[in-house]
This record gives C-alpha cells, structure tokens and sequence, in this order.
C-alpha cells in the first residue's frame, strides 16, 4: 500500500475501512513496515507486535466483510506504552532494564477494550523507565535509550510517553495510549506536535497498567487530532470492576462543536510568567483564535503550594508502589544514574506530611472546580518551552526545577486536559496549547481543542526526512 | 485554610535535612557512593521544603483527604 494513509486521522481511516476502500490488513502491513523501520530511529518502540497486529487485522477485514463493522476503530493500528501488560508472549518492559524479559498472562483493560472496537495492536511503545518516577534528570533514562524527537533529532520527544508522542508525530501509528501521573501525556504530545488527551482520573480503567502513583495515575490517547483522541477515548473510557476507582459516566465524543457555539475560557494569572518568548508568543496569537469563538478572561487561584501538594504525593506513592525494587536495591539496573539512588531520599517524606498533601489536595479540587465553574475551559501554554535537547539536563515541575501549576492543579485534581499544537518555537520544534476543564468535562474541552483546530492548521504540519 | 507563609530558606531547613539524611545513610549508605549521596541529599532538601510549605498552610478538623475509603464487602 502506498504511504498516502500516513498522517491521514483516524477518523479519516475509519470511513475509509467502513466503506470498504481501505484494507486493515494493508493498513497494518504499512505501519508495521514504518515501526519497524522508523521506530528505532526515534527509539520509540519497545517490541513491534506484528503476529497479534496481522491476526486482529485479518479478522477485521473478515468482520466488516461479512457486515459486523464494530466502529470508528474498527481496523485502525495502534501502540501502546509499554506500561500496559499484554498477553500471547509480547513483553510488558515499563521502560525499565530489569523488567525486559517480563510477560504477562492478560490484557490490560484499555488493551482490551480497543480489542473490542476492532483496533489493531501494532506496537508496545517506549517510556522513561517506570514512567519517570525515580526522579530522572536527562532525557537517556530508559533501556530503549532517550527518546528522539520526530522534528528534531537532537531533541527529546518524551517524556515520560515518549515513544506514544514521537510514534504518533512520525506517522508510525495512527494513535497511541499514553499515560499521565503528572505530565506524561501534555508533555510528548506537545514536544512531539501531536493532539494528547489526559482523561479525568477514574474516566478510563488503570487495571493491567503499572502503577506509579495508585491516586494520579491516568491512561489517555495520543494522536493527530483533538477529534481522534475523542474517538480512543469513547472505545477506553468506562467503569470496570478491576479498577473501583473507574465510575459510571458516560462518555459520547461528538465530531465537531454545533456551529457557531461560543467558549468561555481563562487563563490563570501569571500563566506565561516562566515561558520561553515564543511559548508566549504562540499563545498569545491562540488566545486570538480562542476569541473569535468565545471570550478569555484572567482568573486567579488562591495562593497554596500546588506543586508541593502534588509532588508531595508523587512522591510518597512512587516510593510505596517501588518499594520492593527500592529497598532490594534492584534500581541499581535503571539506566539514568540519578534513578538509581534518588528514590532513597523518598524515606523523608512523614506520612503526616503525606496526609496533609492529600488534605490540601481536596482545598485544591474544590479551590480549581470553583474557578472553572463558571468556564468552559483554562487555557494555558502546553509546556513552558520547547523539547529538551538530547544532550540537556530536562527541567521538571516534578522535581522542582520548573513551575507547572496547571500541570499540578489538573493532575492533583484529576481533571481532564487536552493539549493540541499551537506553533513553532524558536528552533523549529511545537508548541502547544492546553485546555483543562471541570471533572468529566471532556466533551468540552475536546470541543473547545476540536473548534481550535478547526481553525488552525498546525496539526496538519509534520515533521520532514520520515521517508 | 490560611495563606501559606514564605517558604523556609535552606538553612532554616538544614537541620531537618541532615536528620533525614542520617535516616537514609543508615538504611541505604552502604550501597550509596558519596556523589549518591550528595544526590539524595538535594533530593531531600526538596522533599523538606515541600513539606514546610505544606504545614505552613493551615487547615480545619473538617478538612479531609481528597481520596475517600471505603469499606469493602466481596459480593454477596
């Protein structure tokens, strides 16, 4: 098959298999083909999981042949980070040397439900090893080695989803699965100048997943568009006993906003203080877009410690759900050296201190619900610069060397986020633009992030030299 | 809630610094090299300072976690 359905969204592709013009084993064949050719330049695939990608699409092809067509992703191929177990032999590596051999005997949650809508598992997908939770300074912190950034090779796609965010912006796969404790989705997805979607916590089960933190862990779609991950996140979403902390909310994605509805949005006071000029100069030109289809307005949050609250907890659970790979002294196999001594330091975190974070995490939930209320949706630079290089130390809000209020708010608080490209930076590689909305809210910031792209173009721009 | 007062400068916080410290070299040391330590030292000067700006705010009896227990009964 010729490569023309590469960067062709996934809704696009869906239509295309429904009406029977596209093949899903051709589909497949194509973006295997890029996975196992392309992916090792970016380091972004774990394992290419060709044997199980071919039998789902084989019987796709004969499903919707036989008129049992399942829905928008019904034939699509997908990656997932390699966070998620999967079954039939395929290892499940959360990034991590001392798990490369590890396998499992069943399918993550989200696994199988994008099963049951038809999608096509093609790839487990890199990540910084364990998510990023030992307290990782440099991009080259997972045994696939640092994740390589589509736009620039000397650049960073991750992280910590990194290879979901570089997979996607290469046009290896149509859409990927990532996961957020604090940033893990926004970060590639707008490193990498993709659309990424970070559900509100509870939308999408985290059965089969690793845990990092049990109470900031969110699995989410990472793809070309707003529009898409609204598709992913309909076929993942749902209560699931394996998980209690999963509800019974519905979640229907419409395509597109009814014509001339109109957004309020805000943007927190000081929202660009610690941006690079270009980040502020790309939001400054979306707020424009964002006005000719609502209003924007500066709100405030009251002046509590954000980022202490979350990483407090970050933390503290990170530390209790490694605790066997802590105290035996097996993080020694991590690859970045400072993951390898810097969750000791975790034994200093009193559980008084712990509690008083969770405490101050429902002023916090109560404290944001009560500014977005009144919005549709915040608004903010996706991430305050442009990817990391390779070579560079990364700045983090979780360690402390970045500010990311936004980033602590919305995760501490588990609400929902979307961040979409919003321009170039000052060396050629995308920004974005975040919208977080109240709990539950993804139908409207999908619809404020689907209306914005509907009238910009930057998630029709790629990366060049991906032949 | 109160406001939160102006976060402790790393020398207010010395002392409780080298008391954690202390605390990990006795559980860890032998298997950390010096420049580890150094690392989880500034490590722990972060976890002190999060956690002063944390008690710094002040909360109500009323205020709970932000993460309810349940109680758990198997079916039936």
């Amino acid at each position: 098959m010729a490569e023309e359905v590469v960067f062709v969204p996934v809704r696009r592709l869906g239509d295309l298999i429904r009406e029977r013009r596209l093949s899903p084993v051709a589909l497949a064949e194509t973006f295997l083909d890029r996975l196992e050719r392309l992916g090792p330049r970016y380091n972004a695939v774990v394992t290419v999981t060709r044997a199980r990608a071919l039998e789902q699409a084989r019987r796709a092809e004969a499903e919707i042949a036989a008129g049992r067509y399942r829905g928008p992703l019904h034939g699509i191929p997908y990656g997932a980070k390699d966070l998620l177990a999967t079954s039939g032999g395929i290892p499940t590596t959360w990034g991590a040397a001392p798990f490369k051999a590890r396998v499992f005997d069943f399918d993550a949650t989200a696994i199988r439900k994008l099963e049951a809508a038809g999608a096509v598992l093609c790839a487990k997908l890199a990540m910084v090893e364990l998510a990023g939770g030992m307290g990782y300074r440099q991009p080259n912190a997972a045994f696939t080695g640092p994740g390589v950034n589509p736009w620039s090779r000397d650049a960073w796609s991750g992280g910590s989803s990194s290879g979901s965010g570089s997979a996607v912006a290469a046009g290896l796969v149509p859409f990927a699965i990532g996961s957020e404790t604090w940033g893990s989705i926004l970060s590639p997805a707008g490193n990498c100048g993709v659309a990424g979607l970070r559900p509100t916590y509870g939308r999408v089960s985290r059965h089969g997943a690793m845990a990092l933190c049990w109470t900031l862990d969110k699995l989410g779609p990472l793809a070309l568009t707003a529009d898409d991950c609204g598709l992913v996140l309909e076929a993942i979403a749902g209560r699931d006993p394996a998980d209690p902390t999963t509800v019974d909310r519905p979640f229907r994605h419409e395509p597109a906003a009814p014509a001339g509805r109109q957004f309020r949005f805000g943007v927190l006071r000081g929202a660009t203080d610690d941006c690079e000029e270009a980040v502020r100069e790309n939001f400054e030109r979306s707020l424009g877009v964002l006005r000719e289809i609502g209003t924007v307005e500066e709100v405030a949050l009251p002046d509590l410690p954000y980022d202490d609250i979350t990483r407090t907890i970050l933390f503290a659970e990170a530390a209790s759900a490694f605790e066997d790979l802590i105290e035996s002294g097996a993080i020694r196999g991590l690859t970045a050296p400072e993951d390898r001594y810097t969750a000791y330091a975790r034994d200093a975190i009193l559980a008084k201190d712990y509690l008083k974070a969770l405490r101050l995490r429902g002023v916090m939930a109560r404290e944001a619900d009560r500014v977005l209320a009144p919005l549709h949706a915040l608004v903010a630079p996706g991430r305050a610069s442009e990817a990391a290089l390779l070579a560079s130390e990364v700045r983090s809000a979780i360690r402390g060397t970045a500010r990311d209020v936004m980033g602590a708010v919305g995760n501490g608080a588990g609400l929902p986020a979307v961040a979409v490209p919003n321009g170039l930076g000052a060396r050629g590689l995308p920004t974005s633009l975040q919208f977080m909305g109240r709990a539950w809210e993804e139908p409207t910031v999908l619809a404020a992030a689907c209306a914005y792209q509907s009238r910009t173009d930057w998630h029709e721009r790629h990366p060049a030299d991906l032949s | 809630m109160s406001e939160p007062e102006t976060i402790h400068a790393p020398e207010a916080i010395r002392p409780e610094v080298e008391t954690m410290l202390a605390l990990v070299r006795e559980r860890y040391g032998i298997r950390l090299a010096p420049e580890e330590l150094e690392g989880v030292r500034t490590a722990i000067e972060g976890i002190v300072q999060a956690a002063h700006a944390l008690r710094a705010v002040r909360l109500t009896n009323a205020d709970e976690p932000g993460q309810p227990f349940a109680a758990y009964r198997a079916d039936p």
